[in-house]
């Protein structure tokens, strides 16, 4: 600790920081600070003016249909984050104990197709999932009628592409928080008396808590801004946060409005990540009065 | 023995073509306190797995308490183990750790609670450690914690896995007392794990010397320590001297002729030499160093050793030496006197009770 706390007064390892906080700063708080200034201004013929009025933000503030589509990414956003921890969970236990033979390979082929590119792989469940698609034109090989999966384009594609992008990020910390528990502690639990299943929920899952937390908000932050999986999934029928954003810039040319529904979107993660540490936060400390 | 707790007989394990266990046939009586010893990778962690079940065994059978238990998984064992590294949960509290066990037997609480009462008392751990976690408690106390855990649902068998071997030589020792204390109050059978042979002579009614997967020898602390089977388990404690020499029977004794020992009368008794030098095995007599003692001009003892002083380590309790002789170097311990009785360099003569000599195997 003393150690800890001294390295904060050696002005060598402060002056060590410089190039992070030059970067945060230059990259990271300068841009927002712009951003919330742009909010405070109007547009004229496509042409961004000074105004320096609430124009824009009682405008956010009386449009219910961008609060619905707010509403929506942040739904969609859990529940992605959900679905993603549920099935990584599994898959990383998996992988380091039953397939462990194997678990390089499958950590090969899970980074070849985490580093393809996203829209290779969207356009090609694009494929998949068309109603004459991969998919359909197997099961009507096998005996079910035409068509028989009529998912594409609806929000539950969107949610496919989603998880399939997104599940990845879950498994590795999850593996990785995982991998770094004492096999001892299970063999402990087994000679205690526990089941495999009883000794992966005393002391496996516990233990992996931070790889399943630091996995679910980078999975969460993640799909709050995801644009591609809506458009060529969902079809653009129920579009997401990052669609309305990039259309107020780029379509609609309102600088000021998509400034101000980009502070809108970066607040609602921010509250999310707040409550949901709180609630670990307090989970841990009822675990110590317990 | 009445009725071993543990019977293991004919064990093999293989991991691949790799053979660990050779043949392990070993009972333990109840109540018994028995250490498996030898140097890394004999054997002995993998015997002690096998009777946890955490690892099968390749061949042969298994008895605990009375039931087969090559069906049976570590879960359901009359076994506990506590671990080299401990494994205490680090994520529940010292009460949830000890009373952990009882928690899976889904036992009520409040029995429970006064389980773990009743195991922080026997292992003098302050009541105030309940709340607290693992992290927070000394080496020493991490350890009786484990050793609480373990003991916490009275199995009839407790494995032990070189518990100490992390802990400073001074908490070694008194943990060691305590353990014993501990085995005579609770009257479990313990199956104690080390490479310490000194530990193992400390704590252990009997000790089994292992080495490449085979027993070597399997007897009582006195046995092992006066009369080893071999050069091996000889030389397994302090610094023995076992000196090469021809033994030869003579009627119903021995006569043995050594380089090094000057003997009017080398005669020994048969029960002075090991079974497998009697069978006709190349020998070597021990000498453990506390056996010898240093000559006054003109005093004489059944055999002699002549020397000059290498070196010498003042220990407190004893004096060591370090002599050469005869083109070999003797190790002696005498007790210890504020005057040295010999320096570097002097000229010594050292004696020997002929009933203090045995034969092993070399």
């Amino acid at each position: 600790m003393a150690e800890i706390q001294k390295s904060w007064r050696d002005g060598a390892l402060r002056l060590s920081t410089l190039p992070l906080l030059l970067l945060m700063g230059l990259f990271f708080v300068i841009p927002l600070i712009m951003t919330a200034l742009l909010s405070f201004q109007g547009t004229q013929y496509y042409r961004l003016v000074w105004t320096w009025d609430l124009k824009v933000w009682t405008d956010v503030f009386s449009q219910v249909h961008y609060w619905t589509i707010m509403w929506r990414t942040l739904m969609m956003a859990l529940v992605c984050t959900v679905l993603c921890t549920i099935l990584a969970i599994p898959i990383a236990y998996g992988m380091l104990h039953r397939l462990s033979r194997w678990s390089d390979h499958i950590t090969l082929l899970m980074v070849f197709a985490f580093l393809t590119d996203a829209v290779l792989k969207t356009f090609g469940w694009v494929l998949f999932l068309d109603r004459s698609g991969v998919l359909n034109g197997t099961l009507e090989a096998i005996g079910f009628p035409p068509a028989a999966v009529n998912v594409l384009f609806t929000p539950n594609a969107t949610m496919i592409g989603m998880v399939y992008n997104l599940l990845p990020y879950t498994i590795f910390t999850i593996a990785l928080s995982m991998a770094r528990i004492d096999g001892d502690l299970v063999l402990a639990a087994r000679d205690a008396g526990a089941s495999r299943l009883r000794a992966f929920i005393e002391v496996t899952l516990p233990l992996a808590k931070p790889g399943i937390w630091a996995g679910a908000v980078l999975v969460f932050v993640l799909s709050l801004g995801v644009f591609l999986e809506p458009k060529v999934m969902g079809g653009g029928t129920s579009p997401l946060a990052a669609e309305l954003i990039r259309q107020s810039f780029e379509t609609r040319v309102n600088w000021p409005l998509g400034a101000a529904l980009t502070l809108v979107l970066i607040v609602i993660g921010a509250a999310a990540l707040t409550v949901a540490g709180a609630v670990a936060l307090w989970q841990a400390r009822r675990v110590v009065n317990d | 023995m009445v009725s071993p707790i543990i019977k293991a007989t004919g064990i093999d394990k293989y991991y691949g073509t790799y053979r660990a266990l050779t043949d392990i046939s070993l009972e333990v009586a109840n109540g018994e306190f028995l250490a498996l010893v030898g140097p890394s990778g004999c054997g002995k962690t993998t015997l002690l797995k096998i009777l946890a079940g955490f690892e099968d065994l390749s061949a042969g059978s298994l008895v605990i308490d009375g039931e087969d238990m090559t069906e049976i998984p570590a879960s359901a064992r009359p076994t506990r183990m506590v671990f080299q590294k401990l494994a205490l949960f680090p994520h529940k509290t010292v009460a949830q750790n000890i009373g952990f066990p009882l928690h899976l037997a889904k036992r009520p609480k409040p029995e429970i609670d006064a389980a773990v009462r009743r195991m922080l008392e026997l292992m003098h751990l302050k009541e105030s450690y309940l709340n607290r976690y693992p992290h927070e408690l000394s080496g020493g106390e991490q350890q009786r914690v484990a050793l609480a855990r373990s003991m916490v649902s009275q199995p009839p068998v407790l494995l032990l896995d070189e518990p100490m071997s992390a802990l400073d030589a001074k908490l070694k020792k008194s943990l060691q007392a305590e353990l014993k204390h501990l085995h005579r109050h609770v009257g479990t059978s313990f199956v104690h794990v080390t490479h310490d042979l000194e530990e193992a002579m400390m704590l252990a009614d009997r000790i089994c010397v292992m080495r490449a997967g085979k027993i070597v020898q399997l007897g009582e602390p006195s046995e092992i320590y006066y009369r080893p089977a071999n050069a091996f388990v000889a030389g397994f404690i302090g610094d023995t001297n076992l000196l090469p020499a021809e033994v030869t029977r003579e009627g119903d004794a021995f006569r043995f002729s050594c380089d090094v020992l000057d003997c009017p009368n080398p005669i020994i008794a048969a029960d002075q030499v090991a079974p497998g030098v009697a069978a006709g095995a190349d020998a070597a007599l021990m000498i453990r160093p506390e056996m010898l003692r240093l000559l006054a001009q003109g005093e004489s003892a059944d055999c002699t050793i002549t020397g000059t002083v290498n070196e010498f380590f003042i220990r407190g309790a004893s004096i060591q030496y370090r002599i050469a002789a005869a083109g070999t170097e003797i190790v002696m311990d005498i007790p210890g006197t504020s005057t040295l009785p010999a320096k570097q360099g002097d000229p010594v003569k050292l004696g020997l009770a002929l009933g203090d000599l045995f034969a092993v195997e070399a």
